[in-house]
Protein backbone atom coordinates (compact mmCIF):
# COMPACT_ATOMS: atom_id res chain seq x y z
CA UNK A 1 0.00 0.00 0.00
CA UNK A 2 1.39 3.36 -0.96
CA UNK A 3 1.45 6.25 1.42
CA UNK A 4 2.52 9.83 0.98
CA UNK A 5 6.04 10.91 1.81
CA UNK A 6 6.24 13.95 4.07
CA UNK A 7 8.26 16.75 2.56
CA UNK A 8 11.87 16.93 3.67
CA UNK A 9 12.91 20.18 5.42
CA UNK A 10 15.04 21.19 2.44
CA UNK A 11 12.12 20.61 0.07
CA UNK A 12 9.90 22.73 2.29
CA UNK A 13 12.45 25.53 2.22
CA UNK A 14 12.77 25.34 -1.59
CA UNK A 15 9.01 25.38 -2.04
CA UNK A 16 8.67 28.29 0.37
CA UNK A 17 11.28 30.25 -1.59
CA UNK A 18 9.54 29.58 -4.90
CA UNK A 19 6.13 30.46 -3.47
CA UNK A 20 7.48 33.78 -2.17
CA UNK A 21 9.07 34.50 -5.55
CA UNK A 22 5.90 33.58 -7.45
CA UNK A 23 3.75 35.72 -5.16
CA UNK A 24 6.08 38.71 -5.51
CA UNK A 25 6.20 38.31 -9.30
CA UNK A 26 2.41 38.19 -9.52
CA UNK A 27 2.18 41.26 -7.27
CA UNK A 28 4.68 43.04 -9.50
CA UNK A 29 2.66 42.44 -12.64
CA UNK A 30 -0.46 43.65 -10.85
CA UNK A 31 1.33 46.69 -9.46
CA UNK A 32 2.79 47.94 -12.75
CA UNK A 33 -0.54 48.71 -14.49
CA UNK A 34 -2.03 49.87 -11.19
CA UNK A 35 0.77 52.39 -10.60
CA UNK A 36 0.61 53.49 -14.23
CA UNK A 37 -3.11 54.09 -13.93
CA UNK A 38 -2.95 55.82 -10.52
CA UNK A 39 -0.08 58.16 -11.32
CA UNK A 40 -0.79 58.65 -15.02
CA UNK A 41 2.51 57.12 -16.12
CA UNK A 42 3.42 54.78 -18.92
CA UNK A 43 3.82 51.08 -18.11
CA UNK A 44 7.57 51.43 -18.65
CA UNK A 45 7.79 54.31 -16.19
CA UNK A 46 5.70 52.45 -13.61
CA UNK A 47 7.72 49.28 -13.96
CA UNK A 48 10.76 50.77 -12.17
CA UNK A 49 9.21 51.84 -8.83
CA UNK A 50 7.18 48.61 -8.79
CA UNK A 51 10.48 46.74 -8.57
CA UNK A 52 10.44 47.70 -4.91
CA UNK A 53 7.94 44.89 -4.40
CA UNK A 54 10.81 42.45 -4.84
CA UNK A 55 11.87 43.62 -1.40
CA UNK A 56 9.32 41.07 -0.16
CA UNK A 57 11.84 38.45 -1.26
CA UNK A 58 13.37 39.29 2.11
CA UNK A 59 10.91 36.73 3.48
CA UNK A 60 13.34 34.14 2.12
CA UNK A 61 15.26 34.73 5.31
CA UNK A 62 12.54 32.78 7.12
CA UNK A 63 13.15 29.79 4.83
CA UNK A 64 15.98 28.52 7.01
CA UNK A 65 13.38 28.00 9.74
CA UNK A 66 12.47 24.76 7.99
CA UNK A 67 16.00 23.43 8.38
CA UNK A 68 16.14 23.57 12.14
CA UNK A 69 14.99 20.90 14.52
CA UNK A 70 12.59 22.46 16.98
CA UNK A 71 13.66 20.10 19.73
CA UNK A 72 17.37 20.57 19.13
CA UNK A 73 17.65 24.10 17.84
CA UNK A 74 21.25 23.92 16.71
CA UNK A 75 20.85 20.75 14.67
CA UNK A 76 20.26 21.06 10.95
CA UNK A 77 18.12 18.22 9.66
CA UNK A 78 19.96 17.20 6.51
CA UNK A 79 21.46 13.83 5.82
CA UNK A 80 24.35 13.12 3.46
CA UNK A 81 22.21 12.76 0.33
CA UNK A 82 20.38 15.99 1.05
CA UNK A 83 23.66 17.79 1.60
CA UNK A 84 24.78 16.61 -1.84
CA UNK A 85 21.51 17.75 -3.40
CA UNK A 86 21.88 21.12 -1.68
CA UNK A 87 25.48 21.42 -2.85
CA UNK A 88 24.55 20.66 -6.45
CA UNK A 89 21.61 23.07 -6.31
CA UNK A 90 23.79 25.80 -4.80
CA UNK A 91 26.32 25.31 -7.59
CA UNK A 92 23.55 25.53 -10.17
CA UNK A 93 22.22 28.69 -8.54
CA UNK A 94 25.66 30.25 -8.41
CA UNK A 95 26.31 29.41 -12.07
CA UNK A 96 23.00 30.99 -13.08
CA UNK A 97 23.63 34.08 -10.95
CA UNK A 98 27.12 34.46 -12.36
CA UNK A 99 25.79 34.17 -15.91
CA UNK A 100 23.18 36.83 -15.25
CA UNK A 101 25.75 39.06 -13.53
CA UNK A 102 28.13 38.91 -16.47
CA UNK A 103 25.35 39.30 -19.04
CA UNK A 104 23.87 42.31 -17.26
CA UNK A 105 27.23 44.01 -16.64
CA UNK A 106 28.50 43.46 -20.14
CA UNK A 107 25.11 44.16 -21.73
CA UNK A 108 24.68 47.49 -20.00
CA UNK A 109 28.32 48.39 -20.58
CA UNK A 110 28.09 47.57 -24.31
CA UNK A 111 24.84 49.50 -24.69
CA UNK A 112 26.28 52.51 -22.89
CA UNK A 113 29.50 52.31 -24.89
CA UNK A 114 27.93 52.13 -28.32
CA UNK A 115 24.58 53.85 -27.86
CA UNK A 116 25.08 56.50 -25.18
CA UNK A 117 28.86 56.72 -25.70
CA UNK A 118 29.44 56.78 -21.95
CA UNK A 119 31.05 53.45 -21.06
CA UNK A 120 30.29 53.50 -17.35
CA UNK A 121 27.79 51.62 -15.24
CA UNK A 122 25.35 54.01 -13.51
CA UNK A 123 25.42 53.78 -9.72
CA UNK A 124 21.65 53.14 -9.56
CA UNK A 125 22.28 50.02 -11.58
CA UNK A 126 24.39 48.41 -8.83
CA UNK A 127 21.65 47.57 -6.29
CA UNK A 128 19.49 46.29 -9.14
CA UNK A 129 22.38 44.11 -10.26
CA UNK A 130 23.04 42.70 -6.78
CA UNK A 131 19.39 41.99 -6.02
CA UNK A 132 18.79 40.43 -9.42
CA UNK A 133 21.75 38.09 -9.00
CA UNK A 134 20.64 37.10 -5.52
CA UNK A 135 17.11 36.44 -6.71
CA UNK A 136 18.41 34.34 -9.61
CA UNK A 137 20.70 32.44 -7.23
CA UNK A 138 17.89 31.62 -4.80
CA UNK A 139 15.32 30.73 -7.43
CA UNK A 140 17.70 28.43 -9.33
CA UNK A 141 18.94 26.87 -6.11
CA UNK A 142 15.35 26.15 -5.04
CA UNK A 143 14.52 24.68 -8.44
CA UNK A 144 17.69 22.59 -8.25
CA UNK A 145 16.73 21.26 -4.84
CA UNK A 146 13.28 20.22 -6.02
CA UNK A 147 14.76 18.66 -9.16
CA UNK A 148 17.32 16.78 -7.06
CA UNK A 149 14.63 15.29 -4.85
CA UNK A 150 12.45 14.46 -7.82
CA UNK A 151 15.31 12.73 -9.63
CA UNK A 152 16.72 10.64 -6.84
CA UNK A 153 13.52 9.87 -4.96
CA UNK A 154 10.56 9.29 -7.22
CA UNK A 155 7.15 8.03 -6.21
CA UNK A 156 8.49 4.72 -4.98
CA UNK A 157 7.07 4.25 -1.54
CA UNK A 158 6.02 1.20 0.35
CA UNK B 1 23.91 14.18 -12.22
CA UNK B 2 22.20 13.16 -9.00
CA UNK B 3 24.32 12.12 -6.03
CA UNK B 4 24.60 8.60 -7.47
CA UNK B 5 23.08 8.43 -10.88
CA UNK B 6 24.16 5.37 -12.79
CA UNK B 7 24.93 3.53 -9.59
CA UNK B 8 25.95 -0.10 -9.96
CA UNK B 9 25.33 -0.93 -6.35
CA UNK B 10 22.55 -3.37 -5.65
CA UNK B 11 21.09 -3.72 -2.21
CA UNK B 12 18.72 -5.86 -0.22
CA UNK B 13 17.38 -3.14 2.04
CA UNK B 14 13.75 -3.70 1.16
CA UNK B 15 14.04 -7.45 1.71
CA UNK B 16 15.92 -6.97 4.96
CA UNK B 17 13.30 -4.54 6.21
CA UNK B 18 10.60 -7.11 5.76
CA UNK B 19 12.72 -9.80 7.35
CA UNK B 20 13.04 -7.55 10.37
CA UNK B 21 9.42 -7.38 11.38
CA UNK B 22 8.28 -5.35 8.40
CA UNK B 23 10.29 -2.37 9.53
CA UNK B 24 9.01 0.79 7.85
CA UNK B 25 11.20 3.10 5.82
CA UNK B 26 10.73 5.79 8.44
CA UNK B 27 11.80 3.48 11.27
CA UNK B 28 14.92 2.49 9.37
CA UNK B 29 15.63 6.12 8.52
CA UNK B 30 15.33 7.13 12.17
CA UNK B 31 17.56 4.23 13.15
CA UNK B 32 20.39 5.21 10.82
CA UNK B 33 19.96 8.98 11.09
CA UNK B 34 18.86 9.58 7.52
CA UNK B 35 15.78 10.99 5.83
CA UNK B 36 13.06 8.64 4.65
CA UNK B 37 13.58 9.94 1.13
CA UNK B 38 17.15 8.69 1.31
CA UNK B 39 15.97 5.18 2.18
CA UNK B 40 13.55 5.33 -0.74
CA UNK B 41 16.33 6.47 -3.07
CA UNK B 42 18.58 3.68 -1.79
CA UNK B 43 15.94 1.01 -2.31
CA UNK B 44 15.27 2.31 -5.80
CA UNK B 45 18.99 2.08 -6.56
CA UNK B 46 19.16 5.80 -7.26
CA UNK B 47 21.68 6.62 -4.58
CA UNK B 48 24.91 5.03 -3.38
CA UNK B 49 25.43 5.71 0.31
CA UNK B 50 28.62 6.78 2.00
CA UNK B 51 30.63 4.11 3.73
CA UNK B 52 29.41 5.39 7.06
CA UNK B 53 25.74 5.12 6.12
CA UNK B 54 26.34 1.68 4.61
CA UNK B 55 27.81 0.48 7.91
CA UNK B 56 24.94 2.02 9.84
CA UNK B 57 22.42 0.26 7.64
CA UNK B 58 24.19 -3.06 8.05
CA UNK B 59 24.30 -2.55 11.80
CA UNK B 60 20.60 -1.72 11.88
CA UNK B 61 19.88 -5.12 10.33
CA UNK B 62 22.57 -6.91 12.33
CA UNK B 63 24.35 -8.16 9.21
CA UNK B 64 27.61 -7.46 7.39
CA UNK B 65 27.81 -4.60 4.90
CA UNK B 66 28.28 -7.04 2.01
CA UNK B 67 25.03 -8.72 2.97
CA UNK B 68 23.25 -5.44 2.33
CA UNK B 69 25.14 -4.10 -0.67
CA UNK B 70 26.52 -5.85 -3.70
CA UNK B 71 28.66 -4.09 -6.26
CA UNK B 72 27.57 -4.89 -9.80
CA UNK B 73 30.51 -3.29 -11.59
CA UNK B 74 33.64 -4.64 -13.29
Amino acid sequence: MKDSIPLAPLEKMARFNLIVFAAVTVLYFIAVPSLAWCFHRTLLQASVPALGLFGFCGFWGFGSYFLYDRKRRAKVKLDEREELINLQATTTGFAAAWGVFVALCMGVWVVRSYVVHRPTLPIVFLPFLVFTCMIVQTVFQSLGILAGYKRSCGDDTL
Amino acid sequence: MTPSEGVQLKNRIRKLRFEHGEMTQQELADHVGAARQTIIALEAGKYAPSLLLAFRLAKAFGVKTEDVFQWDGD
